[in-house]
């Protein structure tokens, strides 16, 4: 019977520790404090101030979820795109910056919503107005939902070990090879398709997450990788001594677009008038060089 | 009362419970002294180079001036965890070229987490931090994981009784209609009943889990949970009315039948006689869902919700570091052992009715 007391103390010990943790106060530092949303609290200020170059974009007729605010869906854990900070809270990544100054050219907050990639664009006009996160345009996308103008192109590479000795001029050079790809991405589709066709002999590993990929390339489970180059360019960034890109298709680009519901075209006019201002202003190229470049 | 009048009766306690509770205060004890000799939040902060305070110093410049031609925003990160008796501080820049510096903070003195161990201890507290679900709401982490199993096995039980009851009923609807419900959610998998309740349910009935916390910033997530529970414990229900009417029909027929001798009802006798004495038996399969159910609510992950497995998978495609999965592990077992040893603990009281 007295082991119940035992029990109890045990149990109280746990709540004890859980609790323990997450008592705690945040921003008792003022160091910290302006970073911990460096997304929302920024674009606030030119809305109040700059009046003047907030009315170069006309929102009237744009429907948001909320007032004054871009809710935007991403698949956070795509890096370089859209990746949690060490914090574990804070969204960083290319579309997170791409995000932000599109809702400041607009003069609105930004708002991201973190969500798996299964069922993203069902969200769209229920959970958040648009989805910024790596969206390739097709034209079966365009059946249920609109897009903006491209805001990145991005194309097919391989991505090879140090030691690999073969010269890759097409995709056909990957005959009898074992190649590693992340699940359902274009290069899941234009590698099964080499497969399927018995156009050249391949071994494929696909993947859930890319990250997996770069692993078994590193630890020699496979000869190359095949995955967009936007994606390869940042593993290369990061790592160029691990990593090399053999080929890039560039007959073929691939380009990103942000996802609006089909009924809300008065945003993406406005949304299309930011990008097309972010790209005249160099944000675009400058955005892409942080992301992307590694410093020579 | 009786409870308090035993706890302050310590005299007559068991040897064996004293040494634990001893041992448990002297930990405790331990850890206090160890978290008050951590070094604070600002020392830590204080720690950084003068490269990097350089960095922090323009940040807050930007972020104090007007923004209107530096369509750059900031992009520098500080992480700050305190993990009881350690604490880690990080400052990353973000982007193709970021840098990176972190500190380990322990028994007042500060660590420079570049390598060897000191980083490796650095990458354990903040991964662990982040599992747990430390300074976040309860939608996060380890706080998610136990709520969910919780309160899905809670409703579930509660569901299942009636459930094995109706399945061992003599009314012919009733006994085939809770038949169905059991093999249903026993004969699909657990994922796509998550699917269906979180995506077809709102869309073939017109309504948003989202919109039942309308105004809270943080809806979307509180009506994925809701979905979730609500799937978790439809299931919990068949896999736990299988539990409850075997353990129901494991009670001697002889029982029944004293029962009917003495007159009582149908509900007399089951709620008096029978169903008191097959909780005991309930129990040890019991635990077996409940320790499933601490798994299968990983799940989650596939409508947005971060519990630990999510959150650990997360780091893994981030910072591409396989032993993000060793406290991972260690949570688990931990919450496991935990409730473990509380239904052995359930089990061993009632089995004095045996």
């Amino acid at each position: 019977m007295k082991k119940k007391i035992l029990a109890l103390v045990l149990a109280t010990t746990l709540v004890f520790t859980l609790v323990g943790c997450g008592t705690k106060e945040p921003a008792s530092n003022p160091a910290k404090e302006p970073t911990k949303a460096p997304a929302t609290a920024a674009p606030t200020k030119p809305a109040a101030t700059t009046a003047p170059t907030k009315a170069a974009i006309d929102l009237s007729g744009v429907k948001l979820m909320n007032e004054g605010t871009l809710t935007v869906g991403v698949e956070i854990g795509y890096p370089p795109f859209e990746d949690f900070a060490e914090d574990g809270t804070t969204p960083v990544g290319y579309d997170i910056d791409f995000a932000t100054a599109v809702a400041k050219k607009l003069g609105l907050k930004v708002k991201f919503i973190n969500t798996a990639w299964d069922g993203i664009f069902e969200g769209i006009d229920k959970n958040y107005d648009v989805v910024i996160s790596a969206v390739t345009i097709t034209n079966e996308r365009k059946a249920t939902m609109i897009f903006s103008d491209p805001y990145i192109n991005n194309y097919q590479a391989v991505v090879v070990g140090p030691n690999f000795k073969n010269k890759i001029t097409s995709f056909k050079d990957l005959d009898g090879l074992t190649i590693a790809v992340q699940k359902e991405t274009t290069s899941d589709v234009l590698m099964s398709n080499y497969k399927d066709t018995k156009t050249i002999k391949l071994t494929m590993s696909q993947n859930e997450k890319v990250t997996t990929c770069f692993t078994q390339l590193e630890n020699g489970e496979v000869d190359a990788v095949v995955v967009d180059s936007t994606v390869a360019d940042g593993y290369l960034a990061k790592d160029p001594t691990k990593y090399i890109k053999a080929f890039q298709d560039d007959s073929e680009p691939e380009q990103f677009g942000v996802a609006i519901g089909k009924q809300n075209t008065a945003l993406q006019t406005s949304v299309n008038k930011a990008v097309a201002a972010l790209k005249e202003e160099g944000f675009i190229d400058d955005n892409y060089a942080h992301w992307f470049k590694a410093a020579k | 009362m009786k409870i308090i009048k035993r706890i302050v009766d310590i005299k007559n306690w068991k040897r064996s419970s004293k040494s634990i509770t001893i041992l448990i205060i002297a930990v405790l004890f331990v850890f206090t002294v160890l978290s008050i000799l951590k070094p604070s939040e600002k020392d830590m902060m204080e720690h950084a180079s003068p490269q990097m305070k350089q960095i922090i110093e323009e940040n807050n410049k930007v972020d104090v001036k007007d923004e209107e031609n530096n369509s750059k925003a900031k992009n520098l990160i500080i992480t700050y965890n305190d993990l009881w008796v350690v604490s880690y501080v990080s400052f990353t820049t973000t982007g193709a070229n970021a840098i990176k510096e972190s500190y380990v903070g322990f028994l007042g003195e500060e660590y420079n987490a570049k390598s060897g161990m000191a980083k490796f201890s650095g990458q354990m507290i903040n991964y662990t931090y982040r599992m747990l679900g430390c300074g976040e709401n309860v939608l996060h982490g380890a706080k998610l994981t136990l709520l969910l199993t919780t309160l899905s096995m809670f409703f579930g039980f509660i569901l299942s009784i009636f459930l094995a009851l109706g399945k061992i009923s003599k009314n012919f609807v009733i006994k085939k209609l809770c038949s169905a419900y059991i093999f249903f959610f026993r004969g699909t998998p657990l994922l796509i009943q998550l699917f269906v309740v979180y995506f077809s349910i709102p869309a073939i009935f017109g309504f948003s889990w989202k919109g039942l916390f309308e105004g809270s910033g943080e809806a979307v997530y509180m009506g994925a949970f809701v979905a979730a529970l609500i799937a978790f414990s439809l299931n919990s229900a068949a896999y736990c009315a299988e539990i409850v009417r075997a353990a129901i029909q494991s009670i001697d027929k002889g029982q029944h039948e004293a029962a009917k001798a003495l007159g009582m009802s149908y509900g007399q006798t089951m709620g008096k006689i029978i169903i008191p004495q097959s909780i005991r038996r309930m129990i040890p399969p019991l635990c077996n869902e409940f320790v499933m159910m601490i798994k299968d609510v990983s799940l989650v992950f596939a409508i947005s919700l971060m519990d630990i497995t999510t959150i650990s998978k997360t780091i893994m495609s981030s910072e591409g570091n396989y032993l993000v999965f060793v406290p991972a592990l260690i949570i688990y077992l931990i919450i496991t052992a935990i409730f473990t040893f509380i239904f052995g603990k359930i089990e061993e009281r009632l089995s004095i009715y045996e």
